[in-house]
């Protein structure tokens, strides 16, 4: 096996390793179910449910995609003027940085009275959390803009929304993924403690909650399994579409130098 | 006209005129207003007395009617967009007002030896292939008026020497006006057919020195001891009594 396909192997074996530690630290350690489950015991719990696992992950995984979205989408539509004004900017920044600092499960039972339960207190949660990470990128992104690039697009008298759609959209886009791949994961945090407070009846963190209360640590376990999953396959999607979206970008170079087709 | 920056003038009084089929460089050393003077032309920035006309026409109205072919320092190309792709750009933009007569990118592109790099990236790009994109994006718009602002500062010596050749080229192929902005005597001496001479801040130009060397500019005209002889008037003028007031 040469050096290439054992790196590819690494992390596998670094899974595999780390799963096989805590399966012996389990059998071997005599620790209580509720304190830590096996591995093996986790998974096969969830293989005989799958259907409860799947449905009760899509829940918290739609939760958590709908408020990232929507972070995005409002930061996109509330960042660029702010990119455009350096006091409007200013006049937010205490704004932003409150949000992103204030843990929100202190005001997250106020939220709830204002929604009501269910889904929509989660989805604004969700949101307010990603949505710092987000605006601060967007400023960022714009202001990035080349700046020979932009007298070009003046000196053929572009219009703005030529401007915006052409260059500074897409000037922002290298800054934005990196605030993605940070909001994904509290996405899912945020998701996942907030479905505590709203009283939905599916959920991970609805289950997590129950098991917890329940002194159950089968629950607590297959939660734990599931949110890896989902965080996991969640943060992988972002990478895909970023090598994707930038693969004209400095940081997705693979092979330096242009070879042309002949 | 002239400019102030705050209460800084930065370029005297200066009136000059580039005729339609010219070559016309601003030669001075950093700092004398030239690039000022270029932004003005392009409608980049107001002068704070007199007036600039393009074609008879404000440079506002020059720039929205897509008249103006503008080079900047930087190559400022697109990095999402292939070669082909920034070639285009400028036609691309501002299409209602855009102009017929727009050349063949492509055709273009291969003139500049290009041909093979059509689907590249500008990181795939060496310094002098990307200033060429430059040139064949602001060729490609087909204006009358072509603006460049030192494109070839940033290159190696080597690759500016074939630079000036190639844009020679592309000049005497077209019949647009060019107003080219540079520190450097020989790109003056072999690009122009004018050469307007300025002094240090607050510039102004001292002199006019023409340039009688016979079209289509040869490379080996760097050679001939009349190239030197311009280019030593040229230094004169830039750093003899006239410069200093």
């Amino acid at each position: 096996m040469n050096r290439r396909s054992l790196s590819v192997f690494a992390p596998w074996l670094g899974m595999v390793v780390f799963l096989g530690i805590w399966e012996l630290t389990v059998r071997l350690g005599d620790l209580k179910p509720f304190q830590l489950r096996a591995p093996s015991v986790v998974i096969r719990r969830l293989s005989e449910e799958p259907g409860f696992w799947w449905r009760n992950s899509v829940v918290t995984g739609r939760e958590a995609m709908i408020g990232f979205a929507l972070a995005f989408l409002s930061a996109l539509v509330i960042g660029a003027p702010l990119a455009a004004s350096r006091f409007a900017e200013r006049a937010t920044q205490p704004i932003l940085v409150l949000i992103q600092v204030t843990p929100f499960v202190a005001y997250a039972p106020s939220v709830v009275i204002w929604f009501g339960f269910g889904w929509r207190p989660i989805i604004f949660l969700t949101a307010l959390a990603c949505f710092p990470l987000f605006a601060f990128a967007v400023i960022g992104g714009i202001r990035s803009t080349d700046p020979a690039a932009l007298e070009l697009f003046r000196s053929v008298d572009a219009s703005p929304a030529e401007t915006w759609r052409r260059l500074r959209l897409p000037s922002a886009l290298p800054s934005l993924f990196p605030a993605a791949r940070a909001s994904i994961g509290l996405a899912l945090i945020v998701a996942f403690l907030a479905e505590q407070f709203a009283l939905t009846p599916d959920g991970l963190g609805v289950i997590g909650k129950k098991g917890a209360a329940f002194n159950d640590g089968d629950l607590v376990w297959g939660t734990v399994f599931c949110m890896a999953i989902l965080g996991t396959v969640a943060l992988a999607s972002v990478g895909l579409a970023e090598r994707w979206v930038l693969r004209w970008h400095a940081s997705q170079r693979g092979v330096v130098g242009y070879r042309p087709r002949s | 006209m002239s400019k102030v920056f705050g209460s800084l003038p930065v370029l005297e009084p200066t009136t000059l005129a580039v005729h339609q089929g010219e070559v016309l460089t601003l030669l001075g050393p950093s700092g004398c207003g030239k690039t000022t003077l270029l932004r003005m032309v392009a409608g980049l920035e107001a002068p704070s007395a007199g007036t600039v006309l393009v074609g008879g026409r404000s440079p506002a109205e020059a720039r929205s009617a897509k008249e103006i072919g503008f080079v900047p320092q930087a190559p400022g190309l697109l990095p999402w967009r292939d070669v082909e792709a920034n070639a285009r750009l400028l036609t691309e933009l501002n299409r209602g007002r855009g102009r017929r007569a727009a050349r063949d990118v492509v055709e273009l592109l291969r003139s500049v030896g290009l041909g093979d790099f059509l689907a590249a990236y500008p990181h795939e790009l060496s310094g002098g292939m990307q200033q060429r994109v430059a040139l064949v994006r602001a060729f490609a718009l087909g204006a009358p008026l072509l603006l460049m602002d030192e494109p070839f500062a940033a290159l190696d010596e080597m690759t500016r020497a074939d630079m000036r050749h190639l844009l020679a080229t592309l000049c005497e192929e077209t019949g647009a006006a060019v107003l080219f902005v540079t520190h450097s005597l020989a790109e003056a001496v072999f690009l122009s057919d004018r050469v307007a001479v300025m002094s240090p801040r607050p510039g102004t130009v001292t002199g006019v020195v023409e340039i009688d060397l016979p079209r289509p500019r040869d490379p080996e005209l760097e050679d001939d001891p009349a190239f030197f002889t311009l280019e030593r008037a040229l230094r004169h003028q830039l750093h003899g009594p006239g410069a200093r007031r």
